[in-house]
């Protein structure tokens, strides 16, 4: 159920899809071997939008962020990502969406044994991009998460936060249409993940989709943005808040009834 | 359309698990080799058998033995009759005493004992050379039946129970290279499997990675492939080359033994090379399979 605190009136449950919705859910069921892992699961995400999905582990933040990735196909039910239909998608067209989406892990997934230039430079590699270009897009990436003096270091060289910003130069090389952060800032010290939520903002208020889940309360509590709470498979709470609300503003009542919601 | 940067990456990594796992890859292509070395005996055993059958099928010949008492007009008449029938090539005629004569010079040293006849008990002959496509047992039979039922001619006979066993011994030899071959084939196809697997292991994050950032199946398959490739290659021309260093040392020993052509050394080393294709793709498929990336 979707709760409209925008005072746009504007209702984010799979909607009626329109030019603006780069992902829309509609009446999805994902199941493994035999757990259901999401039950039922409608909305839909603006191009350009903050989305915050959040609830204890094992909610169902991961199996959403796979279906968008169409690293699953939904049991039942549709999963529309830039228009095209998951169930209806065959392996080349998948790697080509996965072009226009970009991914941050909680344990960075870089390759230990490469550069953090060539860690950037491995995502631009595999798109055909040719080796001029590579080179100047990684620079910009990396001047833009503030590792370019860091090019030629390994990530073992890195600290936490700094790997993470690796990560994610990896992801906006190829300047998606949708960064997917999967508990980007789990293994991180408070003030560092903040630095990267900052990061997502910035990387969001140059027109990127961000989809961010995390299980950290602490950090739900500092969002402006539309928080969705994911419990035993299912959306609990979809609250849309203004985006002018201070970021780090206390929260609303609805907030805290979302946070009850997420521990009952 | 692979641009430059993309094919060095091919190129660099068809070959980076033969420097991350020297061992690993060294014991592959000796395994495989060995495997293969056993493959190319029984093919080239296979081969040289042929070879003899073929030259056994070449002396194949005709000879049809003319009853006693036919007018001289009679016999002169058969040569014709001879000449047309599908599968003969030349016909000679043998008096008897040319037969006497022949056969005196086979018994050698023994040739006295022909002085105690009275008189030459060989009878005249015809003796038939076939054609190449009619040397084999099914055309040699029907062209034996066809003059056998004339009654000018007696026996017809030819040296079959030679060709028989031989025909015979070469079809069970070829029966059993097959299966040999078959458990080579599968062997090395498992043997390479197992190792590009092992890479692929080693290499699961990059996968995952590659994945993930939207590399297609075919780039993410070709530098597993290429390796795959290149220990088929290599192992095919490790079996050829110590084959040929058998053949070299012990060759004396073995006789007139053929060995591969060129073209078949090739041929040898491009199956080599799909066994090495077959073993990667079969490694692959649970590495692309859709999810398990997030």
């Amino acid at each position: 159920m979707a709760t409209d605190i925008s005072g746009t009136g504007q209702d984010k449950s799979s909607g009626p899809l329109d030019a603006r919705t780069i992902i829309n859910f509609y009446r999805v069921n994902l199941e493994y071997k035999d757990q259901m892992a999401l039950r039922d699961i409608n909305f839909s995400v603006d191009n350009g939008e903050f989305l915050c999905l959040t609830g204890p582990s094992g909610a169902g933040k991961s199996s959403i962020l796979r279906l968008i990735a169409m690293d699953a196909i939904p049991t039942r039910g549709e999963v529309i990502v830039k228009g095209m239909l998951a169930t209806k998608m065959n392996r080349k067209k998948i790697a080509l969406l996965r072009r226009e989406i970009g991914f941050v892990f909680q344990d960075f997934r870089l390759l230990e044994d490469r550069s953090v230039e060539e860690n950037v430079a491995f995502a631009q590699l595999v798109v055909g991009v040719s080796n001029a270009e590579i080179k100047k897009n990684v620079m910009r990436v990396l001047t833009q998460v503030g590792l370019h003096d860091k090019k030629h270091r390994r990530p073992r060289e890195l600290s936490g936060g700094e790997q993470q910003r690796v990560a994610i130069a990896r992801a906006m090389v190829n300047s998606p249409k949708i960064l997917l952060a999967d508990e980007p800032t789990g293994n991180l010290d408070p003030v560092t993940a903040q630095e990267i939520i900052d990061l997502l903002f910035r990387i969001n208020d140059g027109g990127t989709c961000v989809i961010f889940s995390t299980h950290d309360h602490e950090i739900v509590k500092t969002f402006g943005q539309r928080v969705m709470i994911i419990d035993g498979g299912k959306v609990k709470s979809d609250i849309q808040r203004r985006q002018a609300v201070d970021r780090n503003a206390r929260l609303t009542d609805k907030m805290f009834q979302a946070e009850e919601a997420l521990h009952a | 359309m692979l641009k430059r940067a993309q094919f060095s990456y091919i190129v660099r990594e068809s070959f980076a698990g033969f420097h991350r796992r020297k061992l690993t890859t060294g014991v592959t292509i000796l395994i495989m080799g060995s495997s293969l070395l056993v493959l190319a005996v029984l093919t080239l055993a296979t081969l040289n058998l042929g070879y003899l059958l073929e030259s056994a099928r070449a002396s194949i010949d005709v000879r049809v033995f003319l009853k006693e008492g036919l007018a001289t007009e009679e016999v002169a008449e058969l040569q014709p009759r001879l000449v047309v029938i599908p599968g003969v090539q030349q016909v000679n005629f043998i008096t008897p005493e040319a037969a006497l004569h022949e056969f005196r010079a086979s018994l050698g040293e023994d040739a006295d004992i022909l002085d105690l006849m009275d008189t030459n008990p060989l009878p005249a002959s015809y003796h038939l050379t076939l054609n190449p496509n009619a040397r084999n047992l099914d055309a040699v039979r029907a062209i034996r039946d066809e003059i056998a039922a004339w009654p000018e001619s007696g026996d017809v006979v030819f040296n079959q129970a030679w060709v028989d066993a031989l025909e015979a011994w070469a079809f069970r030899f070829q029966v059993a290279s097959l299966i040999v071959g078959l458990v080579v084939f599968f062997a090395a196809v498992f043997v390479i499997s197992n190792t590009v697997k092992l890479t692929m292991a080693a290499n699961a994050r990059v996968i995952s990675i590659q994945k993930l950032v939207g590399a297609t199946n075919g780039f993410i398959r070709t530098p597993y492939l290429m390796e795959g490739i290149i220990q088929g290659l290599l192992a095919g021309m490790l079996a050829m080359g110590l084959l040929a260093g058998a053949g070299h040392i012990f060759g004396d020993q073995v006789g007139d033994v053929v060995f591969f052509a060129p073209g078949q050394i090739a041929g040898f080393i491009g199956f080599c090379v799909l066994l090495g294709f077959l073993g990667s793709w079969s490694a692959m498929r649970k590495y692309l399979r859709l999810g398990s990336e997030i």
